[in-house]
């Protein structure tokens, strides 16, 4: 039996593979060179690449926790776990590669800015997703309380983004208000020769994010699919043992 | 208790009120929840104080001065963790909540009522704790401000806590669960409650505009986690 997720998930796979050898060749071959920090800038493809896909699968798990909430069903928690599982990891990610970048160009792994602050506290309260999953036993218990913590979650993501305007930023813009862009280069964290920061935003918009992107949507479909197996197989199994106790 | 068939809206509060009463009723006769709670503040209070070595022991010195809100918000909260695990356990382990749960009453209800409780242990605690630290750490704690924002930040944290703490008492080694659910939920609450409290114990009074973010953001954090426990505590609870 060929469902639609079967045909679509072989095809998100192989787009995500090639995608990611373009993207790779890109940012080391293509994207222009920046003057103060070198090579070290293209980390910053990653960085927002992953950054970006975080905060698009903590939107997906919130949307599958109202829907599971609504009208309970297996696909919609898998959605939401699945989510939250990459978004925690594309955090990870966004968080080791800033860090990474942090300490030459602040020389310092770590302040408490509020962009960093945000991320960190993001990162905890997803991870929390996962130790209340796994101390609940009874499922439909499970699949409830996840979807109502997720929602609690990004109550505090909101909120955490809203109160950490108290803290100073060192953190620097590349994405917003121009004057505060403006002031980013002032500061000198991204100078590129002339023209050449138009390729540096085609690499990070046009190839990097979008493919994260397509990696989480692969991923996505292949926890999916796995999860059907996961039932059908116990499906299975339930009626081989029906079988053998009344044949 | 005399909760016949309530309905309406005063049908609905004489039941939050119910809840409290009943609270404060089992508290009184055991004081399990309150006693905990005020000994181990007393004992994070010295163990702070302790931690930060020779310039902690000196109530007057700086290093202490600039720790001792934020000190204050660690107690607060992990003594907080304790009154919220034994108000949700102790229903569990009694199946006292079962036999709330078979009222013909709103969830909504049930969930103020425990707010409202445990809303009430916790800054009775609190009463205690803010007096200690004034005492050890020297610092003007007793300013109306400060207890206008620990009284709110107070209130969003229970509304959080009782949320979270009717899932963790379902699940297994729920006494660890809470601490690691509700302390990053709590977060943007701390941060901008421990901002506040630290202007406003500046010799100067800081301006309405310094720190009127801030506290905006403990206000928003009530609202809208009183409105998610409001309207979700029914899938909480339900079996």
């Amino acid at each position: 039996m060929t469902t639609r997720l079967d045909r679509i998930t072989p095809i998100l796979n192989w787009l995500a593979v090639g995608l990611v050898i373009i993207c790779l060749f890109m940012i080391f071959f293509y994207a222009p060179n920046e003057r103060n920090m070198g090579n070290v800038q293209r980390i910053l493809y990653f960085h927002v690449g992953s950054a970006w896909v975080a905060l698009i699968t903590f939107l997906v798990a919130l949307y599958a926790g109202i829907r599971y909430l609504r009208r309970p069903s297996r696909d919609w928690d898998t959605v939401a776990m699945a989510s939250v599982e990459i978004g925690v990891i594309f955090t990870t990610i966004t968080i080791i590669s800033g860090s990474v970048w942090a300490k030459p160009a602040w020389n310092t792994w770590w302040v408490w800015s509020p962009r960093l602050t945000l991320i960190v506290v993001m990162w905890l309260t997803y991870v929390a997703y996962f130790m209340l999953r796994n101390a609940i036993e009874d499922e439909d218990k499970r699949r409830r309380f996840a979807a109502i913590y997720v929602i609690l979650a990004f109550v505090t993501v909101i909120l955490t983004f809203a109160s950490i305007r108290i803290l100073r930023d060192i953190h620097p813009v590349i994405v917003g208000p121009v004057a505060e862009a403006a002031q980013g280069v002032a500061q000198g964290e991204q100078d590129f020769a002339p023209g050449l920061a138009a390729r540096m935003r085609l690499v990070l918009y046009g190839v990097a994010t979008p493919t994260f992107i397509v990696i989480y949507a692969a991923w996505l479909a292949n926890r999916m699919r796995l999860q059907r197996m996961i039932d059908q197989t116990t499906a299975l199994k339930a009626r081989v043992v029906a079988r053998l106790q009344h044949g | 208790m005399p909760v016949n068939a309530p309905s309406g809206l005063s049908g609905f509060w004489q039941v939050v009120w119910a809840i409290i009463r009943k609270d404060l009723a089992a508290e009184r006769r055991t004081w399990q929840i309150l006693s905990v709670m005020l000994v181990f503040s007393l004992t994070a209070v010295v163990v702070f104080s302790f931690g930060l070595g020779a310039a902690g022991l000196n109530p007057n010195s700086a290093l202490a001065r600039d720790a001792a809100p934020g000190f204050l918000w660690a107690t607060i909260l992990l003594a907080g963790t304790l009154g919220l695990n034994r108000s949700l356990t102790a229903e569990q382990e009694n199946h006292s909540l079962d036999a709330l749960l078979m009222a013909p009453v709103d969830r909504s209800a049930i969930y103020l009522g425990k707010v409202g409780s445990a809303s009430l242990f916790t800054l009775t605690m609190e009463a205690i704790v803010v007096p200690a630290f004034v005492i050890f750490y020297n610092q003007p704690f007793w300013r109306p401000q400060v207890l206008g924002i620990i009284f709110l930040a107070t209130i969003g944290y229970v509304a959080t806590g009782i949320m979270v703490s009717s899932m963790s008492s379902q699940a297994r080694m729920r006494e660890a669960l809470l601490p690691v659910l509700l302390l990053p939920l709590s977060l943007p609450l701390v941060l901008s409650a421990a901002t506040a409290v630290s202007a406003y114990l500046q010799p100067v009074p800081p301006n309405w505009a310094d720190v009127q973010f801030p506290i905006a953001v403990v206000i928003a954090f009530d609202i809208l986690m009183l409105t998610a426990g409001f309207l979700l505590y029914h899938y909480v609870v339900e079996e």
